[in-house]
């Protein structure tokens, strides 16, 4: 039973009826509506356009002429450096350096080249400089410690004490404490070479660095005695000669026993010699030999330890003020050091 | 889930007064009324709109008074449609179930309605509403015939129609606020949907809306409305033969109408009178209470007898069991229930509106307007499922054609 097409004539329904109606039949308040409802569209339709055109302007202008974004961007002043820093310096030394003037904004400055600003002071290891939108300029700098001080003239003028780190660089000082300055040791038997508007890096300041930082750490009395580090000899055996102010040369070996080790035995060398009477000056001291045993020579004729120098085990090597010391027996007695 | 709330509007252009609701339609199909707005009605004469521009301030002023009220700013509307311009008809169609196991498809629901729906207008007229009645399959009435087993379908539909000057008209007012009519909706639909139950509507029930200028009622049966009209004449009118029998202003006529009509006789004492204004000033007069009452009673009487006469077959009493349900501004009148019950011969009772609904909105005055935003919601509901049905349609013409 199959239906027939139905094809029913279409009625108009009130839906038909258009609903715009002029604003001439409008009221004062419809009108008013009928305004703030345009007034939005436009302003919508305003908006989506002018974000959109922003949006065209920039791509087009990035794919053209990218400078002239930047160029857009740089009417506003820096209006201050933002410094980290691990070490010393401070703001305005970070001003001085990088030398940038009042006006400039943040899209005109040449990071590449601050950071070479920074870079050339030895005392700087690593710098990071970085804008921070819309005013700020961001510097973080690490910087290098210094283990230890060396003279250094230039021309006829009077020679001035440079910082030396542990990596070998050697750079002019900046903010540190005068009197934290003062406790570091001279460095000698170095040959310094002029490298650009700085100096080569040293050798070997790996190994001093190690033996000053132990013995900083363990012997503060014995390191505050040390005046000059003599790497003279490192490149031929490999040992440091020290100068302290109780003995004119202690030397330390880099291949022997460890640091640790070797300013045991100077700690219990110099407190036996302390103990003699009279207090026998101390000429050298070779820590270098390793073993059991270190020489040691007297500014005079060698005395042998004897009572409870003798039970240091001190035996007479030589007849002109040198003997060896060694080690004390472990566990020989409570007042012993042991090494 | 992004939280939406709708905010739609209900406006009844009414003969005496406008009236606005703004209701809150919230994510899960809650509504809460938020505004309110009246405004005394001018330039609208039985229900249609004479002057566009008085009607257009009343009711821009009672849109802007609902607005600020709700705090809210409104973009569509539902709009009640009254008035002597209307008219209805009623129109069925058969087909005979097309599929061989005679199992009823979308399409023959899809063909049977529109048949039924396709009778031509007048010139210049144009469809308000178009109310199906039940479906009926082999003569049996089903809600849904949907995949049911049969040989002969059948739809009918009561069709309002109006003239679309009158009814563009009335568009034309609230286009002139800037703001959009989502819904037309007859006021006696409107008032029923709020005031007539689901079981009313089973069991058969006339709603009455008694307005100033026009009287509105929907018959339903069978749960759904079968017919529906408008007579020109409400309570305006008893205010009009008072002035004219007593010889009174209009304002003195509602003034008496509302303290002393009735629309019964309850006053035994012919002789008894009372005060125009009961405070012996020079001008307050003597009248007739009985009088009164025999004035008011009669045009209310008349109005039912009219509306009984609009029905004609298609209300009997054996068929409308949950009986008349009054509502309207002129049913706050008394007796007026017992004056319904006499005319038509069923009981008849004040519709109460809803209890979710606040106190100052449950006078009998709101119940169109209140309609309005149910009876617009649900049609929603329904037109939002229907897509439902039309996906299936298309199935079935596929397999039609293959």
């Amino acid at each position: 039973m199959s239906q027939p097409p139905v094809n029913p004539p279409s009625t108009r329904t009130w839906r038909d009826i258009p609903q715009n109606v002029t604003p001439k039949a409008m009221t004062r308040e419809g009108k008013k509506r009928l305004v703030i409802a345009v007034g939005n569209i436009v302003g919508l339709a305003l908006v989506i356009g002018a974000a959109g055109w922003g949006i065209f302007e920039l791509v087009s202008i990035w794919e053209t002429n990218p400078t002239r974004i930047t160029a857009a961007a740089s009417n506003v002043p820096i209006r201050d450096i933002a410094l980290r820093t691990d070490g010393v310096l401070d703001k305005g030394w970070v001003t001085r350096t990088l030398g940038i003037s009042k006006r400039a904004s943040l899209m005109e400055l040449n990071l590449s080249m601050l950071q070479e600003r920074l870079l050339a002071t030895g005392q700087v290891q690593s710098a990071v400089v970085a804008r921070k939108f819309p005013d700020i300029l961001a510097v973080t700098i690490q910087e290098r410690s210094p283990v230890a001080r060396v003279m250094v003239r230039s021309g006829a003028a009077v020679p001035e004490a440079y910082m030396v780190s542990r990596d070998g660089s050697v750079y002019q000082g900046v903010g540190y404490d005068q009197a934290l300055a003062e406790t570091l040791p001279f460095l000698d038997g170095v040959k310094l070479v002029r490298e650009g508007a700085g100096f080569a890096r040293l050798e070997g300041l790996e190994q001093v660095s190690d033996l000053l930082g132990t013995a900083r750490t363990n012997t503060p009395d014995i390191y505050r005695t040390f005046r000059v580090v003599s790497l003279a000899r490192f490149p031929v055996d490999g040992t440091i000669a020290v100068k302290s102010t109780e003995v004119d040369e202690i030397i330390f070996g880099v291949v022997s026993d460890g640091f640790f080790k070797q300013l045991a035995r100077l700690d219990y060398i110099l407190n036996e010699t302390r103990r003699q009477t009279p207090p026998q000056p101390l000429k050298a001291i070779n820590l270098a030999v390793g073993g059991s045993q270190v020489p040691v020579a007297f500014d005079m004729p060698a005395v042998t330890s004897d009572g409870r120098a003798a039970h240091a085990a001190a035996k007479p090597a030589t007849p002109f003020g040198t003997a060896l010391f060694s080690p004390p027996p472990r566990n020989s007695s409570s007042s012993k050091r042991d090494f | 889930m992004i939280s939406r709330t709708k905010f739609i509007g209900a406006v009844e252009i009414g003969t005496s007064k406008v009236s606005v609701l703004i209701g809150e339609l919230s994510q899960d199909r809650s509504l809460h009324i938020i505004g309110v707005g009246e405004c005394q009605s001018r330039g609208v004469i039985k229900g249609a709109v004479a002057d566009f521009r008085a009607a257009s301030d009343a009711t821009h002023t009672a849109l802007m008074a609902a607005e600020q009220s709700a705090g809210t700013r409104i973009d569509e509307v539902y709009l009640a449609q009254t008035g002597g311009h209307l008219e209805g008809f009623y129109n069925e169609a058969a087909v005979n179930v097309s599929s061989a196991d005679n199992m009823v498809s979308a399409l023959d629901i899809d063909t049977v309605c529109r048949l039924a729906k396709s009778k031509n207008l007048p010139d210049g007229r144009m469809v308000v509403h178009h109310l199906r009645r039940p479906y009926r399959l082999d003569g049996r009435i089903v809600p849904d015939p949907l995949h049911l087993v049969g040989q002969r379908l059948e739809a009918g539909y009561w069709t309002v129609h109006g003239p679309e000057g009158k009814i563009a008209d009335n568009i034309h007012v609230i286009r002139g606020f800037n703001v959009r009519v989502a819904e037309l909706i007859l006021s006696s639909l409107a008032s029923g949907t709020v005031l007539a139950s689901p079981e009313d509507r089973q069991n058969g029930a006339l709603v009455i809306d008694i307005g100033a200028g026009t009287t509105d009622f929907v018959l339903y049966r069978d749960g759904s409305a079968q017919m529906t009209g408008v007579v020109p004449v409400g309570g305006g009118h008893l205010t009009n033969d008072l002035a004219l029998g007593l010889r009174l202003t209009e304002g003195q006529a509602e003034k008496l109408k509302l303290r002393f009509g009735r629309a019964t006789l309850a006053t035994k004492d012919r002789a008894e009178k009372v005060w125009l204004n009961g405070d012996f000033a020079i001008g307050d007069r003597q009248f007739s209470r009985y009088g009164i009452e025999q004035v008011t009673s009669a045009r209310v009487w008349e109005i039912f007898e009219v509306v009984k006469k609009k029905l004609g077959p298609a209300f009997s009493p054996e068929k409308t069991a949950s009986g008349v349900i009054l509502t309207g501004g002129t049913a706050k009148l008394p007796g007026i229930d017992e004056a319904a019950a006499k005319v038509f011969g069923v009981q008849a009772r004040l519709g109460e509106a809803p209890a979710w609904v606040a106190e100052n909105l449950r006078d009998p005055a709101f119940s169109s307007v209140l309609g309005l935003l149910q009876y617009g919601l649900s049609s929603r509901a329904e037109a939002g499922a229907a897509p439902r049905r039309k996906s299936s349609n298309w199935i079935g013409k596929l397999f039609a054609t293959a």
